[in-house]
């Protein structure tokens, strides 16, 4: 079988939503596969679904059509409390807009997901992911008192903090002036490097794009070219 | 973008909150100069009027015709004291003959014996008939002369509204008609005769007439109204009254905290709107007037529904009121209270949200793209606080009409806006540093009531300040009430037995005892006017109370006394007892007021043919609504014992001894019987009547507090979804989200319930000390109550409201 090989399979995969104007396709007839261990960069004009595709592939959302297969389980028939459990501990996110905790500090945030996951000696697995991306003079500090560099830089703690299989961003430099973007780029695919983690990432930065194993470009929701 | 088509987020909850406000101040000032009608009327029953005339040459007919004029309803007595020969025996009565109008406020009762049923009457005697005092129940029936003429004593006098006043030195009363008095010859130059002059009225036509009559009295003639009526009535009516204004007030704060917090609330929602506004190029002012534009709508919205809901809250209050008393309440008619109402909602709208609409309207253009934080320059902070503290002060100053009491007010409710952030604040810092090991759970909440872009702890505080209202409002109404019935327990006196001679007192005394009613200790009482004080005559002296010189030329009652009375409390100087001098007396608290008297003052009374000198040794404060013999003056018994005196006591009578009644009276034929339980009925009446208009601003402080918990859990609710589903995309499971949302409610409660508890409590001690003048309970139910009420309705309301949040998408985090 092969698709025990792959980390995410996607087979004509089609997502329509309701909108006031009636139904509206915003992803059509997507087939992609993503191997362990890989690094996939998502490109396209804004609106062209890359937001919408990331969502599927994670299964924070459903399809519409089509069969989604992550990390070897089919999607399909999941509700959205298996689904989470299927995410639990081996799947991370990076956002644009980072969604760290506002309130606790770099250390809690990165704790956060280890101990939803009930994992033990969460604080000394976070202090090492915090170290990893040079922020261990921080951990005590607020987030919102960091830059944004900085707070990208806990929420990559974050994600990598559990060592997950396959982590997903989206933009993740587009809040970031572009020195501070390179610098973000260079710890997520350093980190990828040093744990084996399968990247998916979405981003309009040529920098990135090239560090890709593999550009995928997408236009008006469908994949133009692998 | 085109302006117009931007709509106010949350606009609603303020719309609410503002129509609250107005209705609040419509219904509180239609009930409460209705209820405080009604409760002058109670009072004005005890005058027989609204106001009275009192005089010692006959009215000429000027003030009648002037009162008549205003279309005032006019009645006219005239009493004296006269001798009447029992069985041959004279026997000294005070004779009241009064007209076809009298009383105009209150109803005559009468009845055929002592014993037997009472009913009212609407007219006084006829012509040709007398009423007598019970008394004299013994020649019922029979004819009387008095003076030159012969009555008809039909009926026995049960009651009279305004027999109070100088209630032990009443002669047993004799009424008749005004048209008999001419006949029987005893109005002749040089009697004492007392005229009164009453009238009735609406309370803006009886407000007017005293102004003019104040200008226009002649010397001799004097004002009684209900300010001088009696004193256990003024002090219920007084602590109703302010319980009334305290309660209000307090309902009213909440309902302006519920504007502060959805003003809040909206601008903080409005924010990101406004910086893709400015983005675009459209000008601050424009943007503020814009928003101004949308406040006046919506002013002019609320006011009209807050109005009508106002207006209409009178129907149900008449109705409780009517069922429970069978009172209709004084009609109103004015624009006042609707005017106030609609100024009132301005105040607090623009005070709380012009400030907070400057501060949007300032969001940087930046926030476009992205999150900015817009720090608040100390001279916008400045204007925010000032100008909510300055619609606060303004509000109160119109509705309490008096600025001291509004600065009070203020200061509670300042110390509260200051200090229960802070507190809550710290408080949760506290806990945070409490268990630094583990995120998840308790640190996690914790850290989302303390970021400040959620301003959790601003609705906390504006929960807190709901609930410690409500709690002073019941704590107080509690302690009134629990004060209420201390001081009238269940074996309350329900007759006064006056005129009882020296030689009688042991049997009189004996035979209750016998028959096991209890009584209370005989007073003596020894009839004194005043002289001099200070060795300065009395009638030489300027007295810079008003009712100074009133109060000198009153016939005291003086009692001697080894042991301070119950209930009595020294408040200057020592009791009696404890004092070497021979010759003391101890003084009321508010007479010493009235004539301005101070410990070691020397008072020359007369005793008949008699004087008597003593210094002011103790000065007292009496509680005059225990129905219990109460006396101005009190001096040691080597000054006065020899005096001529007579004796008083209270005892309870129950029905099964009034029979005996008629052979006490036969065998001590001097004493004289009061019943007072009549008086003690409509005193407890008023302050019935007032706790049940009460529950009708309870039901405004509840729609309030509903509305800022609207407001609280609105406030959070985007944040929240977006950490719901922030969670979700960390897998977090539905539990754990539950229970992170729960227990969020169920932490905010708790702390809200806690310092809501702390606050009333000191609150509570500090209002019923300090405003009420009465004894404060400390009780753990009021904790038990703020904590479990504030847990359960946040959680409950919380949990139900924003329970869309366990099905929130995960992709949400992505689109956010
Ligand atoms: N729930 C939705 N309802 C309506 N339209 C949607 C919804 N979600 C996404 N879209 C539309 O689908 C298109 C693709 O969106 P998205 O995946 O966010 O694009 P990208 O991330 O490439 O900018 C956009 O035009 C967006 O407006
Ligand atoms: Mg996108």
């Amino acid at each position: 079988m092969a698709e025990n090989n792959l980390c995410i399979a996607l087979k004509q995969v089609g997502k329509t939503v309701n909108t006031p104007d009636g139904e509206l396709d915003i992803l059509n007839n997507i087939s992609l596969d993503v191997k362990y261990q890989e690094a996939v960069v998502i490109k396209g004009a804004s609106g062209s679904g890359k937001t919408t595709l990331l969502g599927l592939m994670a299964g924070l959302d459903q399809a519409s059509s089509g069969e989604v297969v992550l990390l070897g389980q089919n999607l399909a028939d999941k509700n959205e409390e298996q689904r989470s459990s299927i995410r639990a501990g081996k799947v991370g996110f990076v956002f644009q807009s980072f969604h760290l905790v506002k309130g606790a500090n770099a250390l809690q945030n990165v704790m956060l997901p280890l101990e939803l996951g009930a994992i033990e000696n969460a604080s000394e697995l976070a202090a090492t992911s915090l170290q990893q991306v040079g922020l261990e003079a921080k951990a005590y500090t607020q987030v919102d008192h960091l830059s944004g560099g900085e707070q990208q830089r806990v929420a990559i703690a974050r994600a990598f903090a559990t060592r997950p299989t396959v982590l997903f961003a989206d933009e993740p430099t587009g809040n970031l002036d572009a020195t501070t973007g390179r610098q973000i780029a260079d710890l997520m695919f350093h980190l990828r490097d040093q744990s084996g983690t399968t990247l998916v990432l979405v981003t309009h930065e040529e920098e990135l794009l090239q560090r890709g194993d593999r550009q995928i470009l997408m236009e008006s929701g469908r994949l133009l070219a692998n | 973008m085109k302006l117009k088509h931007a709509t106010i987020h949350s606009y609603w909850l303020m719309f609410v909150a503002t129509v609250i406000t107005v209705a609040i101040v419509t219904s509180s000032q239609l009930v409460t100069n209705r209820i405080s009608l009604l409760l002058d009327r109670q009072a004005s029953e005890l005058l027989a009027a609204d106001l009275v005339v009192l005089s010692s040459k006959k009215f000429d007919s000027e003030y009648r015709s002037a009162a008549l004029e205003q279309g005032l309803q006019v009645s006219q007595s005239v009493s004296l004291r006269t001798a009447v020969f029992i069985d041959d025996e004279p026997q000294l009565v005070e004779l009241k003959a009064v007209d076809g109008a009298y009383p105009l406020r209150g109803k005559l009762e009468r009845a055929h014996d002592v014993t037997a049923q009472r009913s009212y009457a609407e007219q006084g005697p006829s012509v040709g008939e007398v009423w007598l005092d019970s008394k004299l129940g013994s020649i019922i029936s029979q004819d009387l002369t008095i003076g030159e003429q012969n009555f008809a004593a039909s009926w026995l006098l049960t009651y009279e509204p305004d027999r109070g006043g100088a209630i032990f030195n009443l002669a047993p009363r004799v009424l008749m008609n005004i048209k008999d008095l001419a006949q029987t010859g005893l109005v002749v130059p040089g009697s004492r005769v007392r005229y009164r002059l009453m009238f009735a009225g609406d309370q803006a036509d009886i407000a007017s007439f005293k102004t003019w009559l104040t200008t226009n009295l002649k010397p001799g003639e004097e004002i009684q109204d209900l300010e001088n009526a009696r004193p256990e009535m003024r002090s219920a009516l007084e602590r109703t009254r302010k319980f009334f204004a305290l309660a209000i007030v307090l309902t009213l704060v909440i309902a302006m905290a519920a504007i502060a917090i959805t003003a809040r609330y909206t601008a903080n929602r409005e924010a990101p709107k406004i910086a893709m506004l400015r983005a675009f190029g459209i000008s601050q002012p424009s943007l503020f007037k814009y928003y101004l534009g949308q406040l006046g709508r919506l002013w002019i919205a609320a006011t009209a529904v807050g109005v009508i809901l106002g207006w209409a809250t009178q129907f149900p209050l008449q109705w409780a009121l009517d069922g429970w008393f069978g009172k209709t309440l004084p009609q109103v008619y004015a624009l006042r209270p609707y005017f106030t109402a609609a100024v009132v909602g301005l105040l607090a709208l623009a005070g709380f949200s012009l400030p907070y609409l400057l501060n949007a309207t300032a969001t940087p253009p930046m926030q476009v793209l992205r999150t900015v934080v817009n720090r608040r320059s100390w001279s916008r902070g400045l204007l925010m606080t000032g100008s909510a503290i300055t619609a606060v002060f303004c509000v109160l100053v119109i509705l309490m009409q008096s600025s001291l009491l509004a600065i009070a007010v203020l200061g509670i409710v300042l110390a509260c806006a200051f200090i229960l952030p802070l507190i809550l604040g710290w408080m949760v810092k506290l806990l945070l540093v409490s268990s630094r090991r583990r995120f998840w759970l308790r640190q996690y909440l914790l850290s989302r009531l303390q970021a400040s872009s959620r301003g959790a702890i601003y609705v906390m505080s504006g929960f807190s300040l709901v609930l410690i209202a409500i709690l002073l409002i019941a704590v107080v109404k509690d302690e009134l009430m629990g004060e209420w019935q201390a001081q009238l327990p269940a074996d309350i006196p329900n007759y006064f037995l006056i005129n009882i001679r020296s030689s009688d007192v042991a049997g009189v005394e004996e035979f209750l005892r016998q028959r096991q009613i209890e009584a209370s200790t005989p007073y003596a009482l020894v009839r004194a006017r005043m002289a001099q004080i200070n060795g300065v005559d009395v009638d030489k002296i300027r007295f810079s109370h008003p009712r100074g010189s009133h109060s000198a030329t009153h016939t005291f009652n003086i009692t001697y006394a080894d042991a301070l009375p119950v209930q009595n409390k020294i408040v200057a100087g020592y009791w009696l007892s404890e004092n070497r001098d021979p010759a003391q007396f101890s003084v009321e608290e508010g007479l010493a007021e009235r004539l301005g008297l101070k410990l070691g003052d020397q008072l020359t009374m007369t005793v008949g043919s008699k004087t008597l000198q003593a210094s002011v040794t103790s000065i007292r404060s009496v509680l005059w609504e225990n129905f219990k013999p109460n006396f101005f003056l009190i001096a040691n018994s080597e000054l006065i014992a020899e005096m001529p005196q007579t004796w008083l006591l209270s005892a309870l009578i129950r029905d099964q001894h009034k029979a005996d009644l008629k052979q006490l009276l036969q065998r001590y034929p001097s004493i004289t019987l009061l019943d007072i339980s009549e008086l003690m009925a409509r005193v407890q009446a008023i302050v019935d009547k007032a706790t049940v208009a009460l529950q009708f601003f309870f039901l405004f402080a509840l729609a309030s507090a509903t509305i800022v918990l609207l407001a609280a859990i609105q406030t959070g609710r985007h944040e929240r979804e977006v950490e719901s589903s922030l969670l979700r995309a960390l897998g977090a499971h539905t539990s754990q989200l539950y229970r992170v949302h729960v227990l969020e409610f169920t932490l905010m409660g708790a702390l809200i319930g806690f310092f809501a508890a702390a606050i009333a409590s000191m609150a509570g001690w500090a209002v019923s000390v300090y405003f009420f003048d009465i004894e404060y309970h400390f009780s753990a139910s009021l904790w038990g109550y703020s904590l479990v009420s504030a847990c359960l309705v946040l959680t409950l309301a919380g949990t139900l409201v924003s329970r869309r949040v366990y099905n929130i998408s995960p992709m949400k985090i992505l689109r956010s």
